[in-house]
């Protein structure tokens, strides 16, 4: 087959891995819902067709790759749009890992987007191959970042796994305010507060319903910068400046660029409204206010219209389901799995090939320092788990707080600091 | 890291920091302070919240451009006023933000970690050693009832023994109890990443230590040999290649290059990008590369524009003079190899080092000393040339000088690195991918109370007992 054939199938089979999770998604979420509603009746085998589904996209998206590896001539993780795609994979890679040691629906459901999402967000990339730059020509390429990917795949599922703890915990806390108790019964099972989650400080309390929100609006933004993202780069608008072509509206011009050198929105608003800072690279921040912007009026029309007003994290907490002790066991499962995967691709290779490309094993470049942040605050989470006192909630808080590490390492520290892994970068 | 006390001897629940028996210092002192620091130093508390404090430090550093990452070629003392501002870029110069990983804070910091790793791990590793080689094997029924899984079923214990190492258990006996456990080795894991993570911080304070970490860098010109200081050999730059894509995009940076020794050449290789040489200790890396007018042929001429003799200057090193005929040679009086004439003294001078405007100022001079006039070229403007007397100059072509740059790093503290690194992975593997599972059975009246305690993978230990007591493992929840 011709180069050009092998990157065709590579996008036919990457949007088939992309329906097949939106298939399993769907199909978790309605083993969760449907179960719920017909209080386990019906629906009881949806969760087994969706962990198929999502084998089988797994599978195909595991040949998208290959097809892309052979079509492009190197290993499909050179470029935003090859490694974001990448990391959806191996985010669904590790969950089937899991899924098939704790046969829980209800994660699906939670992970399952997460993959759809990450594929999506990959789209907002230019997907062209590109040929290799000498400093990525190196047989650590596929071993540094395929390894440090699945590790960070697994701590993606450990987030999940997380999120649903906290959202699980709390949504008993609201059955125990409403019934006065704080035993639910879930299918056959009794379910219970976890001993260590049942008496909270009030500043905790606070903190923690606030904590969530603000998650759940950092989702908006993402989502609402995809969004963005797609629709602009599809409907092909473009402002040029000396050094950088925005897609959006420029509303933040390059540093020193005048006000309203490029005409105006609707004959009101000047564009560039202001000039970037000296700090920041006014495209970065002038997706950064529209991403604001969106993730602001999707957090709003989410907690308005599905919501019905109440915060998201309530919301979801009342419809979230399962065992508050597995769903713990299964974060730090994954978190047990993916710490060494970690530690091995995306810190020893990592240094291995430093020593081999730049000629010193450490460099405190942006993207190694925070891949080390990374690697701490799991170190965090490990000791943590064992401190009396501080599991539960606590625990589960920094599983989420470093998977929000890893994304800043992945996409954050592209956009906002400038370092030796900067060629990485993407357009946008 | 696991910390025992943090359970009950007698009933194996969670119970919180236990007060452990301390020796009576005579009333405060040294004995007491040090007392104090060690149990300060052995708290997971402690050991979290200085883990926090490194990563907190370690952003901050990522946030400020780093003295050795950013690419201006001013110093540090003019650079962070213009990027952050008079105020703000003298406070975290002030503060040592602009160096933070070689700070004394942040050195003090993981200090603090190394002692915090060390305590702890000393604290805990004896009394788990003790705990694991010789258990207590007869409890009483309200421990084993009080373990985190429980069961109760018929039967005998010699039975239940010879089940339980079948399935791979070491298995004690002691009157009525029986005590079993498998994967023991897993709880030595985190000392092993401990003992690695040591290896590491002693290999990363190594590379302060000058004669350990010795770097040079090198620029050489083509088919030119270079004597790297502080070493007794010399490189060789035979010829270096860039290739490109049509559209300018470097595909590869090769440098043919050999090492000589006491006028001997010992090895060649080709240095690439990620394919370092190797010598002595050395590692040798192409880093960079430079082009710039090399030599330039220059043509002189008699004044009717005949060409009297052809002359390959160097631009980075003119000769003092050079031959122009058997009576006639040219000296040079002056050479600029970026030519400007300053502002304020009005007289000419050199605008940079690198050689972007060279100028040749010559004068003729016959057998006798007698001068023949005077000429003068840049090298850039062909048509700029001027003379007074019988010779003129003209430039031919100039051929470019390619250069290479070499880094050559001898770093002696990485096979320290190395090794702590895979003591840590060794270590990670026996921590995450082996459990400790331990199961106390006690016969009670012909019925068996069984206990059992997973240090992790609780679940896996659910299903194997279930297994083992031959019932069914139920939905949920697969062991692997």
């Amino acid at each position: 087959m011709t180069q050009g054939t092998l990157l065709t199938a590579s996008a036919w089979l990457l949007g088939l891995a992309f329906a097949g999770y939106l298939a399993a998604t769907l199909l978790y979420g309605a083993g969760v819902i449907g179960g719920r509603i017909s209080r386990g009746a019906r629906f009881a085998r949806a969760g087994g067709w969706a962990t198929n589904a999502h084998l089988l996209a797994v599978v195909l998206h595991f040949l998208a790759i290959l097809a892309r590896w052979q079509g492009a001539g190197h290993w499909p993780t050179s470029n935003m749009y090859e490694f974001i795609g990448f990391m959806a994979f191996t985010s669904q890679l590790a969950f089937q890992v899991i899924i098939r040691m704790y046969r829980l629906t209800v994660l699906g459901a939670l992970v399952g987007p997460l993959g759809v999402f990450l594929m999506a967000y990959s789209y907002v990339f230019p997907p062209k191959v590109q040929p290799l730059v000498p400093a990525l020509k190196s047989y650590w390429l596929p071993l540094h970042v395929s390894m440090a990917a699945l590790g960070e795949g697994f701590f993606a599922v450990a987030f999940g796994a997380a999120l649903l703890y906290l959202l699980r915990v709390r949504g008993l806390e609201l059955a125990a305010e409403a019934g006065g108790q704080g035993n639910v019964a879930v299918g056959s099972e009794s379910v219970t507060m976890p001993a260590a989650d049942a008496r909270q400080s009030r500043w905790e309390r606070t903190w923690g319903l606030r904590g969530m929100e603000i998650l759940f609006y950092f989702v908006c933004v993402m989502a609402g910068f995809t969004l963005l993202a797609l629709l602009f780069r599809y409907a092909g608008f473009q402002w040029l400046f000396a050094n950088s072509t925005y897609h959006l509206p420029p509303m933040i011009g390059p540093q020193f660029e005048p006000v309203g050198s490029k005409g105006d929105l609707f004959g009101l608003i000047p564009m560039p409204l202001f000039a970037a800072p000296s700090w920041m690279r006014g495209k970065h921040m002038n997706t950064l206010l529209y991403s604001l912007a969106v993730g602001a009026l999707l957090y709003w029309a989410v907690r308005h219209w599905l919501a019905k007003g109440q915060p998201i994290g309530d919301w979801l907490a009342r419809k979230a389901g399962g065992d508050p002790e597995l769903l713990d066991e299964i974060s730090y499962r994954a978190v047990a799995i993916g710490y060494p995967v970690f530690t091995l691709g995306g810190l020893v290779f990592a240094m291995l090939w430093a020593k081999e490309a730049w000629g010193d094993y450490w460099f405190w470049d942006p993207k190694e320092t925070w891949a080390l942040i990374a690697w701490l605050v799991y170190s965090a989470y490990l000791h943590i788990r064992i401190t009396h006192g501080w599991e539960g909630r606590r625990s589960a808080w920094l599983a989420v707080l470093g998977f929000g590490v890893i994304l800043f390492t992945l996409i954050g520290v592209n956009l906002l600091i400038v370092g030796v892994h900067s060629y990485a970068g993407g357009d946008l | 890291m696991p910390d025992e006390s943090n359970f009950c001897p007698e009933c194996g629940r969670s119970v919180g920091q236990l007060e452990r028996p301390r020796p009576v210092a005579g009333g405060g002192g040294w004995a007491d302070f040090l007392d104090k620091a060690w149990d300060f130093f052995a708290s997971t508390r402690v050991a979290v919240v200085l883990i926090a404090l490194v990563a907190a430090a370690s952003v901050l550093g990522s946030l400020i451009e780093q003295e050795h990452l950013y690419q201006d070629w001013r110093p540090p003392e003019l650079y962070y006023p213009v990027r952050y501002g008079p105020f703000w870029g003298n406070l975290y110069m002030r503060l040592g933000l602009t160096h933070a990983y070689s700070s004394a804070w942040y050195a003090t910091l993981i200090l603090l970690v190394v002692i915090s790793l060390i305590i702890c791990s000393l604290h805990r590793l004896l009394p788990l050693h003790r705990m694991l080689t010789r258990p207590q094997v007869w409890k009483l029924p309200h421990f084993v009832r009080h373990q985190e899984i429980t069961h109760e079923v018929a039967g005998g214990l010699a039975d239940m023994e010879a089940k339980l190492r079948k399935r791979g258990y070491k298995v004690l006996r002691e009157r009525e109890c029986l005590y079993a456990d498998r994967g023991r080795l897993s709880r030595y894991g985190p000392y092993i990443i401990h003992v690695g993570l040591l290896i590491v911080a002693f290999a990363a304070v190594g590379k302060a230590v000058p004669a350990w970490n010795q770097t040079s860098d090198v620029w050489i010109p083509d088919g030119q040999t270079v004597k790297v200081p502080d070493t007794n050999f010399a490189i060789t730059n035979y010829k270096f290649t860039m290739e490109t894509l049509p559209n300018g995009m470097p595909t590869r940076f090769a440098t043919d290059a050999a090492i000589a020794q006491d006028g001997r050449e010992i090895k060649r290789q080709t240095i690439e990008v990620n394919k370092p040489m190797s010598h002595l200790g050395w590692e040798i890396y192409q880093t960079s590369w430079r082009e710039e007018p090399g030599v330039a042929y220059v043509r002189v001429n008699n004044q009717t524009g005949q060409m009297v003799t052809n002359l390959a200057v160097d631009l980075r090193q003119p000769e003092q003079e050079y031959r122009i005929t058997d009576q006639v040679k040219m000296v040079i009086l002056a050479y600029y190899h970026d030519f400007i004439v300053d502002q304020q003294t009005q007289q000419p001078a050199n605008a940079s080092f690198e050689i972007k405007n060279p100028v040749i100022m010559a004068e003729f001079i016959d057998h006798q000393g007698k001068s023949l006039g005077r000429a003068a070229l840049m090298i850039r403007a062909a048509d700029k040339s001027y003379f007074t007397g019988a010779y003129g100059l003209a430039v031919e072509r100039v051929e470019t000088r390619w250069y290479t740059a070499l880094k050559l790093h001898k770093d002696k503290t990485v096979p320290f690195m190395y090794a702590g690194l895979a003591v840590v992975m060794v270590g990670m593997v026996i921590t995450f991918f082996l459990f400790h599972w331990q199961v106390w059975v006690r016969e009670e009246r012909g019925r068996l109370l069984i206990g059992a305690r997973a240090y992790k993978n609780k679940f896996g230990l659910k299903q194997d007992l279930k297994r083992l007591l031959g019932m069914d493992a139920g939905e949920g929840t697969t062991a692997i």
